[in-house]
């Protein structure tokens, strides 16, 4: 992969227009015809590289056309970059990553004043406080989401004590974490919490000294060990949860060397208290079921069969309510609570008198 | 992103990257492991595809492919293991199964991007103080960096800048320089070196 100063785009490798992959095979096949690349977070950067801008002296057209996708906070020129003849080259800092993201998959490839726009990220115009905070926000932003996710979790299943003193956990981090937050706009437009931090968006962020960039500093400190002792009651919840999913899936069958024992660690830490959703819901259409079994929906007797335990229910009358649905509600209904005191003794004394008035 | 926009719900998702799995195990092409594998570590830059890539044990498909003689997928797996490497419960599974030895090798290779995302990486696997495991700041891990933050290459001396200042202390920095002084330290700088700006 070496590099040439002299050809177009090509003082950095990152720069050169990759041939589009025309060998995907057809499920993987995207919308657009892509080159084949990974982006991370080392790629991407605020300050973008416009090439081929045709040079008709439109700068702040192509500027504007930009601003669509956020606030820029510079550009120029890049007179000394190599470009094709009668075009231009242009540096665009965008305010904040996730605009740059945006209009460089906007603004890609489109025709402007005649000419194709070729955009790429350029992080190596970033100075070092700029690429740590970069880094950063990108590690609070993952923390955060993934802490938004595990607390939706972990509200579907059984509570516990951990809860309480988790939201008020929660509610901290993200009011310390809320300068922060205001540089993304989440790109999958998911319900994040800390949206209305972001949409205050403090005119901190406009200047150049962002306050949040020392509160960050510490962040990057404090951030994984706040996360790690927020996250210490999730992490399990979310492996157990992961876990028990895999005998519904096809895991990954690794021809080579991997270390089992790790796996089975992972499976084995999974807390009993907890039981993942699919196991509730089996739970309960299993009760459904039984239920069913039972045969009370037409009023039959609870059985024959059914053996006898606890002292023998009074005897109450049935009263014919001279019309056949109403009958049949009433009889569901005793029906129904002949069933829930056999589940639950302690209910009868009290509340079996007061049902039987209702019903009655 | 090189990545179509999110469409299908998150059941297809699953069926879609377990497809992708089964693909980069079965295909002898190059080529289209090449690409399975970017696919991947794209999809591992959003969080919200974590439970699945754990599940389908994608974490340790980043980690065995770092040991391929093919340097692209190098680069893409040690990318993949970057985008996703700042979550918690990713973090401790790579540390738990053995990344790190694996990552660290990736500082010595040729490719620009490859060094780039290894030493993100392990930024990302550090915690400042003494919560880190050592290995991250042995050193010559330490030692690398300081060579790296000589470089002419902008990226990668801003990154060697950052993680001697936050992740190494001091005196582990220091100790670093005088070794360096005495030994001819075998890790050298990628291959593509941008001239200076």
């Amino acid at each position: 992969m070496a590099s040439s100063g002299g050809e177009l785009g090509g003082v950095f490798d990152h720069h050169v227009q990759r041939a589009v992959c025309d060998t995907r095979a057809k499920y993987r096949e995207g919308r657009r015809p892509r080159a084949v690349r990974v982006y991370t977070i080392n790629l991407e950067s605020r300050y973008l590289l416009i090439q081929g801008v045709p040079a008709v002296g439109a700068m702040k057209e192509l500027v504007e056309r930009f601003a669509l996708y956020g606030a820029i906070e510079q550009y120029n020129p890049l007179d000394e970059y190599p470009a094709e003849d009668f075009t231009e080259v242009y540096l665009i800092k965008f305010m904040n990553l996730q605009s740059a993201r945006t209009a460089k998959r906007k603004m890609d490839e489109q025709s402007f004043f005649g000419g194709l726009l070729h955009v790429c990220y350029a992080p190596e115009f970033e100075t070092v406080e700029e690429t740590r905070k970069k880094l950063q926000e990108r590690k609070a932003y993952i923390t955060r989401t993934t802490k938004n996710k595990d607390h939706h979790m972990t509200k579907k299943k059984l509570v516990t004590e951990l809860k309480d003193t988790k939201d008020f956990r929660q509610d901290f981090h993200s009011r310390t974490s809320g300068p922060c937050a205001a540089t993304l706009n989440t790109s999958t437009g998911n319900s994040d919490p800390c949206l209305p931090y972001s949409c205050e968006l403090p005119l901190c962020y406009f200047s150049s000294k962002c306050p949040c960039s020392s509160g960050e500093h510490m962040g990057w400190a404090s951030d994984s060990s706040w996360s790690g002792r927020n996250r210490a009651g999730t992490v399990e919840h979310c492996m157990h949860n992961d876990s028990s999913q895999k005998i519904q899936m096809k895991p990954f069958k690794n021809s080579l060397a991997c270390p089992g024992a790790q796996k089975a660690t992972t499976s084995s830490e999974a807390v009993d208290r907890f039981m993942p959703r699919t196991t509730q819901l089996q739970e309960r259409k299993r009760r459904r079921e039984d239920d069913r079994k039972v045969g009370t929906f037409l009023g039959t007797s609870t059985s024959s069969n059914a053996v006898m335990i606890g002292p023998l229910l009074p005897h109450i009358p049935k009263v014919d309510m001279h019309d056949d649905s109403l009958n049949t509600t009433a009889n569901l209904i005793r029906n129904k609570l002949q069933e829930v005191f056999h589940l639950c003794p302690n209910l009868q004394k009290t509340s079996w008198k007061m049902c039987v008035q209702v019903v009655h | 992103m090189a990545q179509k926009p999110k469409v299908d719900p998150h059941v297809g998702r699953l069926g879609y990257l377990q497809a992708l799995v089964t693909e980069f195990q079965e295909t002898e092409s190059q080529d289209a492991k090449e690409q399975v594998l970017a696919n991947l570590a794209n999809f591992a830059y959003d969080p919200s595809n974590y439970p699945y890539l754990r599940q389908l044990q994608v974490l340790d498909l980043f980690l065995d492919s770092l040991s391929e003689e093919n340097e692209t997928l190098v680069e893409f797996a040690i990318g993949g293991l970057c985008n996703l490497c700042p979550d918690r419960a990713n973090k401790e599974h790579i540390l738990q199964t053995g990344g790190i030895p694996l990552i660290i090798n990736c500082l010595s290779s040729p490719n620009e991007e490859t060094v780039l995302s290894a030493v993100t990486t392990i930024m990302y696997l550090s915690s400042p103080g003494s919560g880190s495991p050592p290995e991250l700041t042995a050193m010559p891990v330490v030692q690398c960096m300081l060579r790296f933050s000589l470089s002419a290459n902008t990226r990668l001396r801003n990154l060697a800048q950052i993680f001697l200042e936050d992740f190494c202390s001091p005196s582990q920095v220091a100790e670093a320089r005088t070794w360096q002084a005495h030994s001819a330290l075998g890790i050298p700088l990628p291959r593509t070196e941008a001239p200076q700006q």
